[in-house]
């Protein structure tokens, strides 16, 4: 028995046969994952009197064609992607800022009023928006902001979310010793900010970059009473504007639901790229 | 404050040369001011958006308010919304389905992406970008779609779980171990009270695993590799590498992430807002605490008790965050 | 004088374009209406000057976004449109303006008890009905004449209606109606006592545990019990499926099912459906629309051009053709567009059905508790009962107790 046990082929005998159900295990979770966004993308070539079924059907449908020219038909479908990527890619610009100065502040130095900040920040996440909506219009209302888009990204650069998030990298990952040198070599604080601590942290930055853009592009309630005309409305708001339980056109709305959701993919393969610089494989295995 | 500002590098230097002692206290000045220039950001647009919301719904809470009816119509009624809300069954209900969703979801997907992250990493640049890509598609793919799909997966006749486990109980190697499976069907995921919580946690799972996997591995860029290879030389096996160097090292992003999936999950809204078709079934144990506080405030239109029940809420949430932190903070907070 | 009769003239004109300025004003509604009004406003622009913006959300979105408007008294538009679930408690609180000079010389050519639906507690008129929604039951004939039954003898009474779905289903195996709840909901809303309101009587006492609601229920849980129902929720893939495989034989709606029936969701079943008054020939509203004005409008007067051009009988007419909202002016169901058999009804002469129940409704007084009683009421309690086995009378107990507490 301990022969066999010792013996070089079993070894790689038990080695192959846990590889294989690793991978198993990892591209079943792939098909779990994966499998609603091919489908949305399936059912976008579809009409939706053939669209509806209670078993899932898995064939291709004719409609694409049909479905793009209602989709450009129904709703202003490519301004509103533009006012999308405008709001999401300004707020995540400077949330990337916003949030770093912050985070970086709260982790490295010792000031009066930190924890406060810190403790509202935490606090601020957990109060429903919901509730917050009608008192947020009124200030945006107050400011006179009403129909424009930096009302609709402003107020969510500070995120909590980005702001924890820096933090705890910096804890993590820049060290003491490195402000200090910085120090000695006479750079002032916030050069030593932007040239020392912030290429430390460009994974975190690119992890905080995706999870902003996607929030900022999700976000539909603010938008929904923010913006109230058709050529300044982001893209979730056309498209839920257009379902209603009468007569929506379903096969443009999942053409232009899986449309939507590309920008989002191509954010996350390029910061993806950024978030893992700091990983090399070899090291762990 | 502002008077520091004008006070240039330059022209501290022309003072240095008058009165030493005094350019010091003014760089001293400089010097303590700076973490308040780096974090004004957050008290501008805080104090200009965030601060009077809050404050809104503090004096909400103690009116009587139908928003309809317009600013002017705010009764106050002083505690009364806050004794409503303490006394309502319904709340309580909604409280502890938020607890079992918030615990069946969020516990499975720290143990499921934790270790995931670090075996993704493992397995080299190429595998791990696009099976991370794959795993974060949940958090980006439409609600519609995932509940359409999911609509579809659950649907008692014709459902994908539901043929699968016909298939078990039906099989003829597997009808010994399954087969008391068929005295339950069909199973109706959605619509049966007793499920609809499993059901409701299971998307909600599915949905911010790969958001977890993300943050993870970029926490696991934050460890140098010169520490696995150190104990690699010292004969460390690939689970001690991950039990002794990468978990200790992790703890601020473990103590993040947790952080932010016990207050998400508490806020639970959309997934079962979702999938009880907007509270139309089984919406007694499928009801989060937040899909009742849109209900009060939305549907019933009454503010002041929707604001009193989100404070209590916040409480709630609070006391867990803080026990959380109390816990865990002292090692979740600072660097190693 | 020349000069004087000249300046005189230009004054007068130009007093004559400030009445009757055009405007640019903007309506609030939410999806078919934007086709509606695509082909109804060149008309209106043209003849009046006004230019019309449209802002439209879907259904929930919508209202929410109109509450939020009227809680802040800003950014709502000049007309906003309102599904009759919102009316009773959106319009009698003060922010729309009052309708009731302009709309007194119209009134008498709407469905009346739609017109009283739109009135305040003070007995003004704040919305005006734009589409109704007459309440039937769809059913399948095939099911019907075609296996031998008398539709007159299955629709006499609830009684004989779950004997007919019993029978179905232990001669062919087919379910009665989707879901068990809407025959709770469609007796509670069609059998209410005179002078009284949907869940609250004339004092405002909360009426949930009467005789009405309990009879409701217990017919419910009968059909759920003996199996007659699939448990299916309403709007889903399940449902759609029903429709188009004839898994159930009979469904209540509003008429304006039928459209989505041969649209979209069971275009092949064309020939084999009817309509039919509800059981025991009762006579109620499922659905229907209001248009009203907010205070905060500055066109108030545009605003009612509008309006008015949207419930006249022209458009009215327009309206059922191009989106299938069954007309609120009863003159224009003398139209004979009105005694058209329709082929997927099998040819039935439905629309002389519907605009008969239309002006046959018995008004219900609204309550600003409705929208509570019926989340309450039709949902969960309905669904402890069903779902969960709770005695009829302790759901409906603990229900009224909730609502004592909760409408203030």
């Amino acid at each position: 028995m301990i022969r066999i046990l010792e013996n070089e082929h079993y070894q790689r005998g038990v080695y192959l046969a846990g590889k294989l159900i690793l991978w198993f295990i990892l591209l079943l979770g792939v098909v779990i994952t994966v499998f609603p966004f091919i489908w949305s993308a399936m059912l976008s070539t579809h009409d939706r009197s053939t669209m509806f079924s209670s078993t899932l059907t898995l064939q291709l449908s004719d409609q694409l064609v049909n479905n793009y020219h209602q989709l450009q038909q129904i709703m202003p479908f490519w301004n509103a992607m533009f006012n999308s990527m405008k709001v999401a890619g300004l707020g995540t610009l400077f949330s990337l800022l916003f949030c770093s100065m912050i985070g970086y502040a709260l982790a490295v130095y010792q000031f009066r009023g930190r924890n406060v900040i810190f403790t509202v920040m935490i606090c601020s996440m957990m109060i429903p928006p919901v509730l917050t909506l009608i008192p947020y219009f009124m200030v945006i209302d107050a400011l006179g902001l009403t129909n424009t888009h930096l009302a609709v990204w402003l107020p969510f650069t500070i995120s909590p979310f980005g702001i924890f998030l820096i933090r705890q990298y910096v804890v993590a990952s820049v060290p003491r010793e490195l402000l200090e040198a910085a120090k000695l070599d006479g750079a002032s604080e916030f050069r030593t900010y932007w040239s020392v601590v912030l290429p430390l942290l460009r994974p975190g930055l690119a992890t905080l970059a995706i999870v902003q853009f996607v929030m900022l592009w999700n976000n539909f309630l603010h938008p929904l009473v923010i913006l109230n005309s058709r050529e300044m409305q982001v893209i979730t708001q056309v498209l839920r504007s257009v379902q209603s339980i009468p007569n929506t056109p379903w096969g443009a709305v999942m053409l232009g639901t899986t449309l939507s959701i590309l920008p989002l993919l191509v954010i996350y393969l390029l910061s993806s790229k950024q978030m893992i610089s700091g990983l090399t494989s070899g090291a762990v295995k | 404050m502002s008077r520091n500002l004008d006070v240039s590098p330059e022209v501290s230097d022309v003072v240095r040369a008058a009165d030493t002692a005094k350019a010091d206290n003014i760089k001293r000045l400089w010097n303590k001011s700076t973490p308040y220039w780096f974090v004004s950001p957050y008290l501008i647009i805080f104090g200009v958006f965030g601060v009077f919301p809050i404050f809104f719904m503090v004096f909400l809470s103690f009116h009587h308010w139908n928003p309809v009816a317009g600013l002017g119509s705010m009764r106050w009624v002083g505690l009364e919304n806050y004794e409503l809300a303490l006394t309502d069954p319904m709340l309580w209900q909604a409280m502890w389905n938020t607890l079992v969703m918030a615990l069946l979801s969020g516990i499975p997907q720290h143990l499921v992406a934790l270790p995931m992250a670090y075996l993704l990493v493992s397995l080299g640049a190429h595998a791990r970008h696009w099976l991370t890509t794959a795993y974060f598609l949940p958090y980006i793919t439409s609600t519609i779609a995932v509940s359409m799909i999911f609509y579809i997966m659950y649907s008692p006749q014709s459902g994908l779980i539901n043929h699968m486990l016909r298939a078990l109980a039906d099989g003829t190697l597997t009808s010994w171990a399954f087969g008391w499976i068929n005295n339950f069907m069909p199973i109706a995921w959605l619509q049966e009270n007793s499920l609809i919580r499993y059901s409701v946690s299971f998307v909600v799972f599915w949905k911010y695993v790969g958001f977890n996997i993300v943050i993870y591995t970029a926490g696991l860029a934050t460890i140098p590799n010169d520490l696995y290879e150190a104990a690699k030389i010292d004969g460390a096996s690939s689970f001690q590498r991950f039990r002794y160097i990468a978990l200790p090292l992790m703890r601020p992003f473990i103590f993040f992430a947790v952080t932010l999936t016990i207050i998400g999950n508490m806020n639970l809204f959309e997934e079962p807002f979702v999938l009880t078709r907007g509270l139309q079934t089984a919406a007694t144990n499928g009801m989060s605490i937040s899909n009742y506080l849109y209900r009060v405030a939305w549907e019933w239109l009454d503010m002041g008790s929707a604001a009193a029940i989100s404070w209590i809420l916040f409480l709630v949430i609070g006391t867990f965050t803080g026990l959380y932190f109390w816990l865990f903070g002292r090692k979740g907070l600072e660097g190693n | 004088m020349k000069l004087k009769t000249t300046a005189g003239l230009a004054l007068a004109s130009f007093g004559l374009t400030v009445g009757a300025m055009a405007a640019d004003i903007r309506i609030d509604g939410f999806p078919d209406y934007d086709s509606q009004l695509n082909r109804i406003l060149p008309a209106f622009e043209a003849s009046t000057g006004h230019k019309v913006s449209q802002l439209m959300n879907n259904h929930g979105d919508h209202h929410n976004k109109i509450a939020t408007n009227l809680a802040t008294g800003q950014g709502a538009g000049d007309v906003v449109l309102i599904d009759v679930g919102f009316v009773g408690s959106f319009v009698d609180q003060g922010g729309f303006v009052d309708l009731t000079d302009r709309f007194a010389p119209h009134a008498s050519n709407y469905a009346e008890y739609a017109v009283l639906q739109g009135r305040g507690g003070d007995g003004r008129q704040y919305a005006v009905p734009v589409d109704l929604g007459p309440g039937v039951i769809y059913y399948r004939r095939d099911y019907m004449e075609d296996m031998g039954y008398n539709l007159d003898e299955v629709m006499a009474s609830w009684d004989s209606y779950i004997a007919y779905g019993k029978e179905l289903k232990e001669k062919h195996g087919v379910l009665l109606i989707g879901n068990a709840a809407a025959i709770a909901a469609a007796y509670i809303n069609f059998n209410v006592e005179p002078g009284n309101g949907l869940y609250f009587d004339a004092d405002g006492n909360s009426m949930v545990t009467s005789p009405r609601f309990v009879r409701a229920f217990e017919l419910a849980k009968q059909v759920r019990d003996a199996g007659l129902d699939g448990n299916i929720s309403e709007w889903t893939e399940d449902w759609y499926e029903g429709f188009k495989n004839g898994t159930f034989a009979t469904q209540m709606s509003g008429a304006w099912l039928l459209g989505h029936l041969q649209n979209w969701m069971a275009p092949d079943t064309a020939g084999m459906w009817g309509v039919s008054h509800l059981p025991g020939g009762i006579y109620g509203s499922w659905g229907g629309s209001f248009l009203g004005i907010p205070r905060q409008s500055s066109n108030p007067d545009a605003a009612w051009a509008l309006i008015e051009h949207m419930i006249s009988a022209d458009n009215q007419l327009a309206g059922f053709q191009n989106i299938a909202a069954f007309p609120a002016h009863t003159g224009t169901y003398s139209d004979s567009s009105f005694d058209e058999p329709i082929d997927f009804l099998r040819g039935q002469q439905a629309r002389q059905m519907f605009a008969e129940i239309a002006e046959n409704v018995t008004p219900v007084a609204p309550h600003r508790g409705d929208l509570i009683a019926q989340s309450l009421v039709i949902q969960t309690a309905l669904e402890q009962v069903l779902n969960d086995g709770v005695p009829v009378m302790t759901a409906l107990r603990t229900a009224e107790a909730q609502i004592r507490r909760r409408v203030r």
